[in-house]
């Protein structure tokens, strides 16, 4: 059974392109066949969180318009032969796409790949009209933090209008250490307010973007938290019970542990 | 029960106008400017308002367009003939109950919300309103009644909105951003306390006030 889901958060900057990478690479190392759709048209960067800018012949767009089959203008992975992606255009606009257009092409894909992953824009418009009109599942993505909370329960508003009922929560950036000193939301907060599945808790954790700026998702890495959690949200996708880890809280005996370089961290 | 020959309800896409079809042209017209007089300043110009003419004769249809169109305010003519099916905000049916005024019985209709009302989402009606469910900030409930809310209360929220001084809201766990009720607002303290049982607001002397109640 294949499954389209759509990765979407409403405000920028909490880490959809991130989790549709993860997830799609997390996917791929347990042998899915996965296809990932990059429709953030005009600001075109999935492919840039897997390494893959320099392999793009062709896009979405191409695709859309009929000057390719779709085949020829999905990229695979260097590592993951079945990891495909399909990148969009970095000139033009959201109009470029519609939402017929995308679901014609996810009903496509379906027939060949386990799970095709839409990587959504940020926003209400209509670039999230059409992100999310082939998908049969959404994960909603947000941080402990008020304004992506509020436009997280929007988002989750609009999914319901659109008739998408299955809606899952994943909270990103999470900083367990102001989470304790009541700093930051915590997540029964957010649960409380969004009140759908969480499917997973992410911290904030450097390697994110150190992997990212090598084009390598953090999912196979074992040293770094943020890794285990997106491994954790894989096995979840697959229908594991896997329960939420505890975040690892650097303490000040570990810091000074680290200032001489006693502990290898 | 004696139905109201014109029942102007608010929905989430506007005003919905409900014409019986049995009434005649004056009749309509004259309940019409009623209504719109009882509450001058709600509706302002430009306000549309979707009229069911499925079994309204022709000429009935063209006088309503024209009372409206002299105050400014336009009409949508839609054809379903059925009731417009349930969406999620409303039930298909909304229970009817009666209450007094000024010594005269009146039917109030009551939205029933079955979910919980997200940002950005807003609720009006021209009644009271129960919420089966949270309402979350960001979302907005306007009542003309009251307002009860079976779940926690974060959002905007508006009983008597037409000035019923009388109107309350109820929530299981009461900790919205702003209580208007009729022309009072009261908003949240800048930090906001978790509140653990269930709480009423209401207008006391010329304030609103919020008590713990029972549940």
């Amino acid at each position: 059974m294949s499954e389209v889901i759509v990765v979407t958060s409403g405000k920028g900057g909490v880490g959809k392109s991130t989790t549709t990478a993860n997830l799609g690479v997390g996917l791929a190392m347990r042998g899915k066949k996965v296809v990932l759709i990059d429709t953030d048209t005009g600001l075109r960067n999935l492919d840039l969180l897997l390494g893959l800018e320099n392999r793009i012949m062709y896009d979405l767009i191409d695709v859309v318009e009929g000057r390719v089959e779709i085949k020829k203008a999905l990229v695979r992975h260097k590592k993951y032969e079945n990891l495909q992606l399909l990148p969009t255009s970095q000139v033009k606009d959201k109009s470029a796409v519609n939402p017929a257009d995308l679901m014609a092409l996810c009903d496509e894909l379906r027939k060949e790949y386990d799970f095709v992953i839409i990587d959504c824009p940020a926003g209400i418009e209509q670039g999230f009209q059409t992100a999310i009109a082939g998908a049969d599942t959404a994960i909603v993505v947000t941080m402990p933090e008020v304004s992506a909370v509020r436009d997280a329960d929007k988002i989750i508003g609009e999914l319901g209008r659109s008739e998408k009922d299955n809606i899952k929560l994943i909270i990103n950036r999470i900083r367990p250490a102001m989470v304790d000193s009541g700093e930051m939301m915590d997540m029964d907060d957010i649960n409380d307010i969004l009140a759908i599945k969480c499917i997973g808790q992410v911290p904030d954790d450097i390697k994110v973007v150190t992997s990212a700026n090598r084009g390598e998702p953090v999912v196979g890495d074992n040293d770094s938290q943020a890794g285990k959690a997106y491994e954790n949200i894989v096995g979840r996708l697959l229908g594991e019970d896997i329960p939420f880890m505890e975040f690892e809280k650097e303490g000040f005996f570990k810091k000074l542990m680290k200032a001489f370089k006693l502990s290898k961290d | 029960m004696s139905r109201d020959l014109v029942t102007i309800k608010g929905g989430k896409d506007g005003f919905r106008l409900l014409v019986d079809s049995s009434a005649s042209m004056e009749e309509i017209e004259a309940e019409i400017k009623k209504k719109l007089d009882e509450n001058p300043g709600f509706f302002p110009e430009g306000t549309k308002f979707e009229l069911e003419v499925a079994d309204l004769d022709r000429s009935v249809k063209k006088g309503i367009n024209q009372i409206l169109s002299q105050r400014g305010l336009g009409v949508e003519l839609s054809v379903k003939k059925d009731p417009p099916p349930a969406t999620d905000e409303q039930s298909q049916m909304p229970p009817q109950y009666f209450i007094q005024h000024d010594g005269n019985v009146e039917a109030q209709e009551m939205t029933v919300v079955e979910h919980t009302v997200r940002g950005g989402e807003e609720v009006t009606s021209q009644g009271s309103v129960l919420v089966m469910g949270n309402v979350n900030p960001g979302a907005q409930i306007i009542a003309g009644g009251s307002i009860d809310v079976r779940g926690t209360c974060r959002g905007m929220v508006h009983a008597g909105a037409w000035g019923d001084i009388s109107a309350v809201v109820i929530a299981d766990r009461l900790m919205p951003t702003q209580i208007r009720i009729a022309n009072m607002i009261a908003r949240s303290p800048d930090i906001m306390e978790k509140s653990d049982f269930a709480e009423r607001a209401y207008i006391k002397d010329g304030q609103i006030i919020i008590e713990p109640i029972e549940r």
